[in-house]
């Protein structure tokens, strides 16, 4: 599992740095104040982030380092700084964090406070405390920046060894609400102890009459200095350890026996809370506590199956998102996604003893949790205000806690800790499914269930979506459309069609030029997109069936949708697929959808389905045409049920169907369809009805007109290549194509080099081959004329550096081509080619039928302009 | 020049009363006091700032995550097209790029986006330690021009290399380098230089502009994009409105493409009636003109009464303005004044002289003036002259909710949009809102 979208990328970072975390445990210590030693930045950043958060003033100092301080060292305006905030502030403790630019250019400020310590207390005789943080910015996340102060904030002041009846509790990056809650269960169990930090009054302090620069509360230095003789430790923190872990220090150095449990979130990590302190205490826990115990247990039940419908992704620090898991799994919500970013393999392994293992990824960033959540398909997502990003774009709610929390009031005031606070967080999570399942559910019973609604519902839909659809709409649209030929195979074979056929001025489906992947095709979105602001429509119609190339078709729907999530998405399919793949491309996004069904009785439908391939099986006769009608039908009920906008294209056939279509478009009609267009037929060259008459536009209009007692007709078609793109009528799909033309080229002999693998289809990428195989042409003869070798050009990324030499000497092996055809090319290669005068055709299937399929391209009267 | 045992001693000279008697003129752009609790930020966030609204750019932080996370969709500038600035890309360098360099990080980040993204632009700033370790950016970013063919500007805006305003400099050249060295033909039309959109404040600037007949070539930055940028040397005149930010490049324009600039400011009913006038008459076309006046009087006409009854609320209150440029604290004094209310303490974080001289000829006898000012000097004065309210940004809000004082956000984030004649009534809203709401008698009596 990757834990990160991109390699070298941090995309919306879901961690913030170093110093913010010891800003944040300095704050909870009695009379303290902070400066940062670096740029002017650092400190402001967290202190407008701070202010956000906790509505109160976040007083922060800085060394502001200038240019100079930087290139001579900052000593000089950190031991200014210190002085003025002295000044300024009087505080009893000032911590001093480094920061990214403090630690690069090697500020030494252990030695710094100390030489100040000496210096100002001939100056004031005041003693100041100053500790010194280590907090470089690239050195971790605030997570690990707020322990590791605590850790330094310990190692400089707690040295009274004098045993004392005191806990010391180390809380992690809490709210205020959460810390006063804490104190309350420590005080329901009359214990002494000493919270560290305490931020309850100072990051959260009452409105008074007098405003203090230093707000009251927190951690008293006289308490802290007692820490080395305490009773026990208790860390909320599992995964804390090392040189970040105050408990760890006062147990290795004054042998304070450390308890080390979660942030008390849920009932068990409550319990752990609760059970440690009556270990270290021997006293039982207050009946209080006891009855809020029941109480969440009985809330918890109230509301378990609501959240048994929970799918939820969890983001934060580590703890704080190992103790909301915790809470999730012991009511019944399926922690999908547990994130932080953080570096913490811990987390992974402390969840290893539950009965459900959520996926756990750390150092990640809201780039990546998005994805999953996406992918697993939260409802919920738990965290901080950031996950907002993710709402606003997939509309899964957010449940804020954590930090930082700009965009709401009261996260100072938060509880999620203790038996009531956990019962608190989950009533808000569990009425966050609620209000998401009732603004939902009428619209969705009704829909679902209601079926003379649906039908009415879906005019509504359907005139909504369709009015910037220039198919479906009436014609006069100024939206452009883009048909990507990205589906090369057929399944079905219909006697009007052969689609070997291509030309460029003749504009009729299942006709093309050329084929994209998936991955060309969203080159060729963005490309036109850029070209045309317009294009708001992208459809799939061919050059073989949508669904008969699924993978391919939903690949590009899914790429494309990723980049432009507003375009509207249309296919065209014969039908005989569409039962199997309906929810996926529904799914996928899919509002519009073609079915060409040119018959509903099988005794017409076999004069014009010569076979039917069907996972594997190839049917003939009534029995392929009944096979198929049969699916079409069931896929278009079910599409239009759903609220998909479906149009049924009928190909007239004199002779064969015209008298069937007014049957044909009453069945369709019964199906929920919302129009349907009549197209005559176009005998195409070499299919069995090439010499059947063109269908004519009098005829035509009849046919329409008589239907349209029945359904909304379709007067506007113009009948659109599977590459077109514009407006409709208005192709301009010469000018986009991938291959342009070379120059004109006589009826002679050819030579192609060819990109296969098998030597009987081609089935190779251009830049995979390390032979080519030659085929020549004369005179409808193709001969098979040598193998070339050449050196592989293309092995993967590490070693394309000289890509364009490599490129050179490829090309320079096949000079003498008039085409190469290959399953893909580069562009780059494509370019070169191109230059040469080297026709590139990108193409699949037998040699035999791509060298035929070269010829006629290359035999063409071509004039193209435009190279992409 | 201040006493007072809340002010330090270096600070003394950025701070003075207006006053007939005494001339002189305070010390500005200059280094924050250390130790002082400045409330500016940083060259990155200056030139972020001024590059982020541009709707279709990629903007990658080269450096460690701290910057990246704290200015993530840090303006409330709208869009009209691309969301893609809205997202922070950084190259989260940790202990071991600091070591060996950060360049090949950060040329793998521009292939990444590139592969991914398809840009036609980014960005790539350079924060604190970038020159300190040695990373070439200027190279890495032009190589990866050359091998995609895209643009890829390095931004120089090293933390410590300055205050905010070097990095709107910083901004500029980018900007100029985008568009370019040609002079195109000159085209009908202007160039808007120093909104961003929050809001929706370009739209509506925009608007009136269209409405009264002028063709905006480029908006920089507010709702901008790579094409429009490019378009900009073509303009034949610019207006610049946030001067703070946008002065250096409109100089600039000027000698490189020969673009005179005028300075303009849609703050405020005088203000946004002036300017509107200002750039008719410009254009010297009588029409236009006309349209103008005609604007300006139907515009009243909708405003100018729910105006005029919110200043009865309004009238007699006291303010204290803080904000980041001399721009804004001029324009809010010409509105406080048209309310009725009186500007107290006007202090800004990195004014000019020039913009100094002129806050103090437009200020009552009394009000002071502060340079780059903390959280303790703002408590002084604010209690000193008995202020009501304060307008200011996201860190000074808190500091007057503790004291007691109304609050008017004039920050990156608000909602509403505060300029155009609808602006002024959103304003005056926005004062009354705090001033007059009945928090305030509990607290007073508390």
């Amino acid at each position: 599992m990757k834990n990160k979208n991109f390699v070298n990328l941090n995309i919306n970072p879901c961690k913030m740095c170093m110093p913010m975390g010891a800003v944040m445990a300095l704050k909870g210590i009695e009379n303290s104040m902070i400066i940062l030693h670096g740029s002017q930045g650092c400190s402001t950043y967290i202190r407008r982030h701070m202010a956000g958060h906790y509505n109160e003033p976040i007083d922060v100092g800085s060394s502001s380092l200038s240019e100079e301080g930087t290139v001579y060292g900052g000593e000089a305006n950190l031991k200014k700084g210190l002085i003025n905030m002295i000044k300024l502030y009087s505080p009893s403790i000032i911590g001093v964090a480094t920061t990214c630019l403090a630690e690069t250019i090697g500020e030494d400020i252990k030695r710094i406070t100390e030489e100040f310590k000496k210096d100002n207390m001939i100056v004031s005789k005041k003693a100041v405390e100053i500790v010194p943080i280590s907090t470089p910015g690239y050195g971790g996340t605030q997570f690990e920046g707020f322990y590791g102060a605590l850790t330094s904030i310990v190692k400089s002041l707690s040295d009274d060894k004098t045993k004392n009846e005191s806990i010391n509790i180390i809380t992690g990056c809490l709210n205020p609400g959460d810390i006063r809650n804490i104190k309350s269960i420590l005080d329901q169990f009359k214990v002494k102890y000493t919270i560290l930090p305490d931020v309850s009054d100072t990051l959260d302090s009452p409105y008074k009459k007098e405003y203090k620069k230093i707000p009251q509360g927190g951690t008293k230095i006289e308490d802290i200095r007692k820490m080395a003789g305490a009773k026990a430790t208790i860390e909320m923190g599992m995964t804390v350890t090392g040189n970040i872990s105050p408990g760890e220090y006062l147990s290795d150095k004054y042998k304070v026996p450390l308890h080390r449990c979660p942030y008390p979130i849920g009932i068990r990590n409550t319990d752990v809370f609760l059970e440690t302190i009556s270990k270290i205490t021997g006293k039982r826990t207050p009946k209080k506590l006891l009855e809020d115990r029941g109480r969440l247990l009985d809330g918890m039940i109230d509301s378990h199956k609501f959240n048994g419908e929970g799918r939820a992704v969890i983001f934060g620090d580590p703890e704080i998102s190992y103790g909301v898991g915790r809470l999730c799994l012991e009511n019944g919500i399926k922690p999908l996604l547990i994130a932080t970013g953080s570096s913490n393999k811990s987390i992974t392994e402390l969840l290893k003893k539950e009965k459900h293992t959520p996926l756990v990824i750390d150092d990640t960033d809201f780039d990546t949790i998005r994805k999953h959540a996406v992918e697993l398909k939260a409802n919920l997502l738990i965290g901080n205000s950031d996950g907002k990003f993710i709402t606003e774009r997939e509309g899964i709610p957010l449940v804020r806690i954590g930090f930082p929390i700009h965009d709401r009031v009261g996260a100072q005031r938060s509880n999620i800790v203790g038996y009531n606070g956990s019962l608190m967080l989950l009533d808000n999570m569990t009425n966050t499914l609620l209000e998401n399942k009732y603004n939902k559910y009428r619209k969705e019973m009704y829909g679902k269930y209601f079926s003379e609604t649906v039908k009415k519902e879906e005019t509504i839909t359907a005139k909504e979506k369709t009015l910037s659809h220039p198919c479906f709409s009436g014609g006069a649209c100024k939206v452009a459309r883009m048909h990507i030929p990205v589906a090369p195979s057929c399944n079905i074979k219909c006697n009007y069609c052969n689609r070997k056929y291509d030309c460029m001025n003749e504009s009729r489906p299942g006709v093309t030029s050329e084929v994209l992947s998936p991955k060309e095709a969203l080159d060729k979105y963005l490309t036109l997109k850029e070209k045309m602001p317009n294009l708001k429509v992208l459809g799939i119609a061919g050059p073989g069936d949508a669904l008969a190339n699924f993978e391919n078709t939903i690949k590009s729907l899914e790429l494309i949708k990723e980049v432009d999530p507003e375009v509207i998405f249309c296919l065209s399919t014969n039908g005989l697929m569409l039962p199997y793949y309906a929810d996926r491309i529904i799914e996928a996004g899919i509002s519009h959808i073609t079915v060409t069904i040119n018959a509903v009785d099988p005794e017409i439908g076999k004069k014009i389905y010569s076979e039917v391939n069907f996972g594997g099986k190839k049917l003939v006769g009534k029995k392929a045409a009944e096979f198929l009608i049969g699916n079409q039908l069931s896929g278009l009920s079910y599409m239009a049920s759903k609220g998909i906008v479906c149009k049924v294209n009928i190909v007239m056939i004199k002779g064969i169907n015209e008298r069937h279509i007014e049957e044909v478009v009453k069945e369709v009609k019964s199906r929920g369809v919302f129009i349907s267009n009549i197209m005559p037929l176009i005998p195409a060259k070499g299919s069995s009805f090439e010499n059947m008459p063109q269908t004519n536009n009098r005829e035509l209009g009849e046919m329409r007109k008589k239907c349209e007692k029945y359904l909304k007709q379709m007067y506007h078609c113009k009948q659109c290549r599977a590459d077109a793109v514009g407006i409709l009528g208005k192709d301009v799909s010469s000018q986009f194509s991938k291959s342009a033309c070379s120059s004109l080229k006589s009826n002679k002999e050819y030579t192609f080099a060819i990109a296969t693998e098998s030597g009987m289809i081609i089935d190779k990428h251009f830049g995979h081959v390390d032979e080519f195989y030659i085929y020549s042409s004369k005179k409808g003869e193709i001969k098979f004329i040598e193998k070339r070798s050449i050196e592989k050009y293309c092995t993967g990324v590490s070693d394309c550096d000289d890509e364009d030499s490599k490129i050179d000497r490829l090309i320079k092996t096949i000079n003498d081509c008039d085409a190469v055809l290959a399953l893909r090319v580069g562009y780059s290669p494509q370019k070169k080619m191109l230059e040469k005068g080297i026709k590139v055709i990108q193409t699949c299937g037998s040699i035999k039928d791509g060298v035929n399929y070269a010829i006629e391209v290359l035999e063409k009267k071509e004039t193209c302009k435009t190279v992409i | 020049m201040a006493k007072g045992n809340d002010i330090l001693k270096d600070r003394k000279e950025f701070i003075c009363y207006k006053s007939q008697k005494e001339e002189g003129s305070i010390k500005c752009e200059k280094d924050s006091v250390a130790g002082s609790v400045s409330q500016r930020a940083c060259v990155y966030c200056g030139a972020r700032v001024v590059l982020n609204p541009i709707t279709d750019a990629f903007h990658i932080v080269h450096g460690p995550i701290g910057c990246a996370a704290y200015t993530w969709d840090i303006r409330g500038s709208l869009s009209s097209g691309s969301e893609i600035y809205r997202n922070s890309f950084s190259t989260d360098l940790r202990e071991h790029d600091v070591v060996f360099g950060g360049e090949k990080k950060l040329t793998g980040a521009i292939d990444e986006i590139v592969d991914k993204y398809k840009p036609k632009l980014i960005f790539v700033y350079a924060t604190c330690i970038v020159g300190v370790i040695g990373d070439d950016i200027d190279a890495v970013c032009k190589m990866a021009e050359k091998k995609y063919g895209i643009r890829v500007i390095p931004v120089k805006s090293s933390g410590f290399a300055g205050n905010k305003s070097m990095g709107y400099r910083a901004a500029g050249k980018a900007l100029l380098k985008l568009m370019g060295d040609d002079l195109p033909e000159k085209e009908k039309g202007i160039n808007f230089l120093g909104d961003f959109n929050l809001a929706g404040e370009m739209w509506i600037i925009t608007g009136y502009l269209r409405s009264i007949g002028i063709n905006v070539i480029a908006k920089i930055t507010g709702d901008s994009t790579y094409k429009e940028i490019l378009e900009a040397p073509k303009a034949s005149f610019n207006i610049v409105q946030c001067a703070g930010s946008m002065t250096s490049l409109a100089k600039e324009m000027e000698k490189k493409y020969n673009i005179p600039f005028v300075k303009v400011s849609f703050f405020g009913f005088e203000d946004t009636c002036t300017s509107i006038l200002t750039i008719a008459q410009r254009y010297g076309d009588k029409e236009m003109i006309k349209r103008a006046e005609k604007l300006i009087n139907s515009e009243k006409a909708k405003y100018g009464l729910k105006i005029s009854a919110l200043r009865e609320r309004l009238k007699g209150k006291k303010a204290a303005i803080y904000v980041g440029g001399g721009f804004k604290a001029i324009s809010l004094i010409k509105q406080f004044n048209d309310l009725g209310i009186k500007s107290v303490v006007v202090g800004t974080q990195t004014g000019r002289k020039d913009e100094y001289e002129v806050l103090k000829s437009i200020s009552d006898e009394g009000t002071v003036i502060l340079d780059d000012t903390n959280p303790a000097e703002l408590e002084k004065f604010i209690k000193e002259k008995e202020a009501d309210l304060l307008v200011g940004g996201v860190k000074e809000r808190p500091l007057a909710y503790k004291l007691g004082l109304a609050f008017c956000d004039h920050n990156h984030e608000r909602k509403h949009p505060l300029c155009g004649f609808e602006g002024a009534l959103n304003f005056a809203k926005e004062l009354d809102l705090t001033v007059n709401s009945p928090v305030w008698e509990f607290v007073k009596s508390s």
